[in-house]
């Protein structure tokens, strides 16, 4: 027995906040993007392979930016090639936001659970 | 027939009363070595992911708690006792490591809601021309201030998660936090605390909150150690459940 008679241990889990509705939003949304019981059908497998992907691509696409931005601050891209960059950027957003709708992605989705280090996106 | 386990524990022999498990079957010790498994006997393939039978798994590990700190399973560990016993014979020095690790403790949450929105601040100039500008460098443009708003969020849930762990990494043996710039819920840290220091620990977060009026605090527990168990993802790698 771990229990010592000078410390109990209190009956049941308290929750204390001032905030309960807010809490229970915010905790509904962390539940809603628990991931459920995969189906194994050709439709949710494809759409699984999708999600990949395309957050994959979504990962490449915002360093691609990150690093288009901080050569746009370092001043070695002329106005010519800052509206190049921004142009191609803006096309490959565009690109990706149609291969979502058509596999019935939202933005959220495109993200992967790398456990203990957070996650990708 | 398969074994439903609920949690491992060491250092007692008996339930300290009867209890009701998933599908309303009871829960008994399993005995393997020195250590215990608290099983029911279930005949099925897998158990339905629902209120009822959370609370039922949560109520059985908790039905222990008094008497010793269990590791918890993941929901829905459904084996034979072959496989049960098997998995705890090869694992038993890690198992009886963990086990130590959370002997006399019990799970304290604590959870952050932040406010960003008043902590914008004016953009640093660009140095570069803003006029004439096409599509292309006012997409850039844009990309820009949402990258440093961005960095300003994470920044800013990085100083709170450092205030909150140098005010409660004293009372707690281990701590797992998971902060989250993206979001509302900006901060989530599950503390393993030992028992005689739950008081001062629910002490320490209400100055804490008293502290930073702009944070609301959600403080939960205590609560079995189910987030420093870790014991699913072994169970997971060895046998295929999920």
């Amino acid at each position: 027995m771990e229990q010592s008679p000078e410390n109990p241990l209190s009956a049941e889990p308290a929750i204390e906040t001032s905030h309960v509705d807010e809490f229970v939003e915010q905790l509904r949304c962390v539940t809603d993007t628990l991931p459920s019981r995969i189906n194994i059908d050709a439709q949710s497998v494809e759409q699984g392979l999708a999600k990949l992907v395309l957050t994959l691509i979504e990962f490449i696409r915002r360093l691609l930016e990150k690093q288009a931005v901080r050569r746009m601050e370092g001043g070695d891209l002329s106005p010519e090639q800052i509206e190049e960059l921004g142009l191609a950027l803006m096309k490959l957003e565009a690109k990706l936001q149609e291969l979502k709708t058509q596999f019935g992605l939202a933005d959220d989705d495109l993200n992967l659970d790398l456990g203990p280090i957070g996650r990708l996106i | 027939m398969k074994l439903y386990a609920y949690c491992l524990a060491s250092g007692i022999d008996s339930l300290p009363q009867p209890v009701q498990g998933i599908s309303a079957a009871p829960v008994r010790l399993l005995k393997v070595e020195n250590l215990v498994v608290l099983v029911s006997d279930l005949d099925t393939d897998a158990v339905s992911v629902t209120r009822e039978n959370a609370l039922t798994h949560a109520a059985v590990v908790r039905s222990v708690l008094d008497q010793t700190t269990p590791l918890p399973f993941r929901f829905g560990t459904l084996v034979t006792e072959q496989q049960l016993t098997n998995y705890i014979s090869a694992r038993k020095p890690a198992l009886e490591t963990k086990l130590e690790t959370v002997r006399g403790c019990v799970e304290m949450s604590v959870k952050i809601i932040w406010d960003f929105s008043g902590h914008d601040q004016p953009e640093p100039p660009q140095k570069y021309q803003e006029n004439e500008q096409g599509a292309g460098a006012l997409f850039l443009a844009e990309k820009r201030r949402e990258i440093l708003g961005d960095e300003r969020r994470a920044a800013h849930a990085s100083e709170i998660s450092t205030w909150l762990q140098e005010n409660l990494n004293a009372l707690a043996r281990d701590k797992m936090v998971t902060v989250r710039p993206e979001g509302k819920l900006v901060l989530s840290a599950a503390h393993l605390v030992e028992r005689s220091k739950i008081g001062q620990y629910r002490a320490k977060v209400e100055q804490l909150r008293a502290d930073r009026p702009e944070l609301h605090f959600l403080l939960s527990g205590p609560w079995p150690p189910y987030s420093f168990a870790n014991v699913e993802l072994e169970f997971k790698s060895q046998f295929g459940v999920s």
